[in-house]
């Protein structure tokens, strides 16, 4: 398993990315993807800031980089103490020095008042368990569509069953965010696939890798680490290998790792032909498209046939 | 004697020693205490002065030294145990101390140097004066258990009455003591009428081990000199101004501490979370990257495995298991891994590498660091091998207590921390 094109099916051209070695944390596993940077879009972190929440679920965003299209990424949110937390339900593209209202945006805090102020925020991606009903629920205006979901997953996870999303982002964050450090982001990573014990669960491409790493975080930690620590396996007995020396020992750790990179290429989900694309929006050469069938949803940024972000998962 | 097996014991067995109003001696771990004094008594001892060994240990060692003979014991022995005797008596907190000098009591122990430590700490004690009015009763059960009572008695008669140097006194009393007059003046005071309610200090009079005191807000730059310089550098700080300092500080660090006469394999983790990001950015990789200065000074042969980018460039995965095995083609006396816990390539491949070596015939001693941000990180996701020896460390202050527990696990450290620990009583180090 070392080509992505082989994985995600026609009409995504994916030549020319290839997979690293896979990485663990728990029930979390992580492939590395590399490849080819397309630099010049503004990253998420350092590029866009939320502006202001106008009203609940009515949310504008800015590109105050000087230069560059901002890649909102799919299904971003932003946290603030003592006010409402939102989450925008789709991508989109904002060019330079402009804003951008999401009237379509979800509240993920029920009950809790205060707009969201563009200062002491920290964002995330939503979890993954939400996402495709969140993508499912674009364009609606409806600030509190998402709470019936929100409450199913507290209450799936043995919470207090409200449309709180703070009580696992922010309660738990502490062991949230150490996979941010048990996952290592690697040197020009751009991209990487995500499964949850051997299942798959998405694929995440970034133009550039400093938009990856911008990313990296609210990735692994929210958007795919909360159903992993909920999942968190307790680790068993060491069971030594059957080795009498050193040489012996190093040769039975490398092929135990080729059998379980094997393993992880076992658990992908098979090609099929069945995806489709649906333009949502266009900048320039830039087309923001949404990707439905296959066993995969979620939504595309492509430039000439090409995708420079891709943020696509397994509807759960 | 097992000596990382006891350090560990000393380091991290809580329980207090304690002897009830009835005379019943408490203490949990005694068949532990008495099996290594037997087998080593002086190194025995010495353990007790390692940096980080409990209060509660160091009070049950002090029983023990003087609660056993010392028949059979040649002359360097007998004077590295009095030292020792001399500096847990006055190391310790008073009452813990005391709580020794009764049971050495209840236990009837009057070994020779039992009677010579326990006329030290009532006639040397720098806070006698305050102590006797404080524990009079507890001080002159423990007076009269050294001399026998009628002696004592006979003694603070003489005293009350006068006599400050007749041959009756000199022979009981003085020839025990290098300041008779003091001497005098406290067996006198021993035996006069108290006052109700006195109090004395409770901290030691010459504490073992300096007091830690820590900002309560941990940041990157207030761990020590050493990270703290080194996180600047990684910021990209003037090398001409800070190159110089923290080779000043690492200096400071290893100032009187012997080499080790062996070599040590480093397995040094360099991963991109070693660097960590936000507010903690470089604290962790500093605080390893300081210990590792400080081994280069001390271990006569350092060779160091960098897992992930490297010191310079910290960045990428985690594969300790590889690290390991490198780290043991070197031949090392000691290996020693310095991580955060974070191993991710593949999690539990050290814990399985660890578990294979003994049947792979390697019987080279291999240590855990666990490097944190602050002594209260939690650490149930970052344990990669929990069948090793582990550690964590956070501040410079930590170096310490984590130097002799590493190196007690090779046969070279055994004789550094007892040339450690001599070099301290003899005044090279606090």
């Amino acid at each position: 398993m070392t080509r992505l094109d082989t994985i995600v099916p026609a009409p995504l051209d994916l030549t020319g990315y290839r997979l690293g070695t896979p990485q663990r944390a728990g029930t979390l596993t992580m492939v590395p993807i590399h490849g080819p940077s397309r630099p010049g879009f503004v990253p998420p972190r350092s590029g866009l800031k939320l502006k202001q929440v106008v009203t609940y679920g009515k949310v504008e965003l800015h590109n105050g980089a000087p230069e560059g299209v901002a890649i909102v990424p799919l299904h971003i949110g932003y946290i603030q103490d003592g006010a409402q937390n939102h989450a925008l339900c789709s991508s989109a593209l904002i060019a330079a020095g402009q804003t951008r209202r999401f009237d379509d945006a979800c509240c993920v805090q029920s009950g809790q008042g205060g707009y969201l102020e563009g200062r002491d925020q920290w964002f995330f991606v939503l979890p993954v368990e939400l996402r495709a009903k969140a993508l499912e629920l674009r364009g609606r205006e409806n600030y509190a569509k998402l709470w019936p979901a929100i409450t199913d997953l507290n209450r799936g996870y043995g919470l207090p069953p409200r449309g709180h999303l703070e009580q696992i982002l922010s309660r738990k964050r502490a062991v949230l965010t150490q996979f941010q450090s048990r996952l290592e982001l690697m040197p020009g990573q751009l991209g990487a696939l995500f499964f949850l014990g051997e299942t798959f669960a998405g694929l995440e491409l970034a133009p550039d890798p400093v938009y990856f790493a911008e990313m990296w975080m609210a990735l692994v930690c929210f958007a795919y680490g909360v159903a992993a620590w909920h999942a968190e396996p307790v680790p068993g007995p060491a069971e030594p290998y059957d080795a009498s020396g050193l040489a012996e020992l190093r040769e039975l750790l490398r092929s135990d790792r080729a059998a379980r990179t094997e393993e992880v290429a076992s658990w992908m989900p098979k090609p099929t032909r069945k995806v489709e694309l649906v333009e949502q929006e266009r900048y320039l050469d830039l087309r923001l498209s949404t990707v439905t069938g296959g066993g995969l949803t979620g939504q595309v940024v492509t430039e000439h046939g090409r995708p420079v972000y891709a943020s696509l998962f397994t509807p759960r | 004697m097992d000596i990382p097996l006891v350090l560990s014991h000393f380091q991290t067995h809580t329980a207090p020693l304690t002897l009830t109003r009835s005379g019943d001696l408490t203490w949990d771990d005694a068949e532990l205490h008495r099996t290594a004094g037997l087998s080593d008594p002086e190194g025995y001892a010495l353990l007790a002065l390692v940096p980080g060994v409990r209060s509660s240990q160091r009070a049950r060692v002090l029983l023990h030294t003087l609660a056993t003979s010392q028949a059979g014991l040649d002359e360097r022995t007998r004077r590295t145990l009095a030292k020792v005797t001399r500096a847990l008596l006055f190391g310790l907190p008073p009452a813990e101390a005391m709580t020794v000098l009764l049971a050495l009591r209840r236990l009837r122990a009057n070994h020779k140097h039992t009677t010579r430590a326990v006329l030290a700490f009532v006639l040397e004690h720098p806070d006698a004066a305050a102590l006797i009015e404080a524990r009079r009763p507890a001080l002159v059960d423990c007076f009269e258990h050294a001399l026998g009572k009628a002696t004592a008695r006979a003694c603070a008669r003489r005293i009350d009455e006068g006599d400050t140097g007749s041959d009756y006194l000199r022979s009981r009393l003085l020839r025990f003591t290098a300041d008779p007059a003091t001497a005098i003046e406290r067996v006198w005071y021993l035996y006069a009428p108290g006052t109700h309610g006195a109090t004395a200090r409770t901290d030691p009079p010459v504490p073992l081990e300096a007091v830690r005191a820590h900002e309560p807000i941990v940041t990157p730059t207030n761990r020590g000199d050493v990270a703290a310089t080194l996180v600047h550098l990684y910021r990209g700080g003037p090398a001409a101004e800070l190159r110089p300092a923290l080779a000043r500080y690492t200096a400071e660090v290893t100032r009187g501490l012997p080499r080790l006469p062996g070599s040590v394999a480093l397995v040094l983790d360099t991963s991109g979370s070693m660097r960590g990001y936000g507010d903690r950015e470089w604290a962790v990789l500093s605080q390893a990257s300081a210990l590792r200065l400080v081994l280069a000074e001390v271990v006569e042969e350092l060779t160091v495995i960098e897992v992930g980018g490297g010191e310079a460039n910290p960045e990428g995965a985690t594969d300790l298991a590889t690290g390991l095995l490198d780290a043991l083609d070197t031949g090392p006396d000691l290996v020693a891994i310095v991580t955060d816990g974070y191993e991710n390539l593949l999690p539990g491949d050290l814990a399985r590498v660890a578990a294979t070596l003994p049947r792979a015939g390697v019987t080279v001693p291999v240590v855990l660091c666990q490097a944190t941000f602050s002594g209260r990180d939690d650490l149930t996701l970052r344990n990669p091998a929990p069948g090793l020896p582990q550690r964590r460390f956070w501040h410079q202050d930590d170096f310490a207590e984590l130097l002799p527990w590493m190196f007690a696990h090779c046969a070279p450290g055994r004789n550094w921390i007892r040339t450690a620990v001599l070099n301290r009583l003899e005044g090279g180090r606090p």
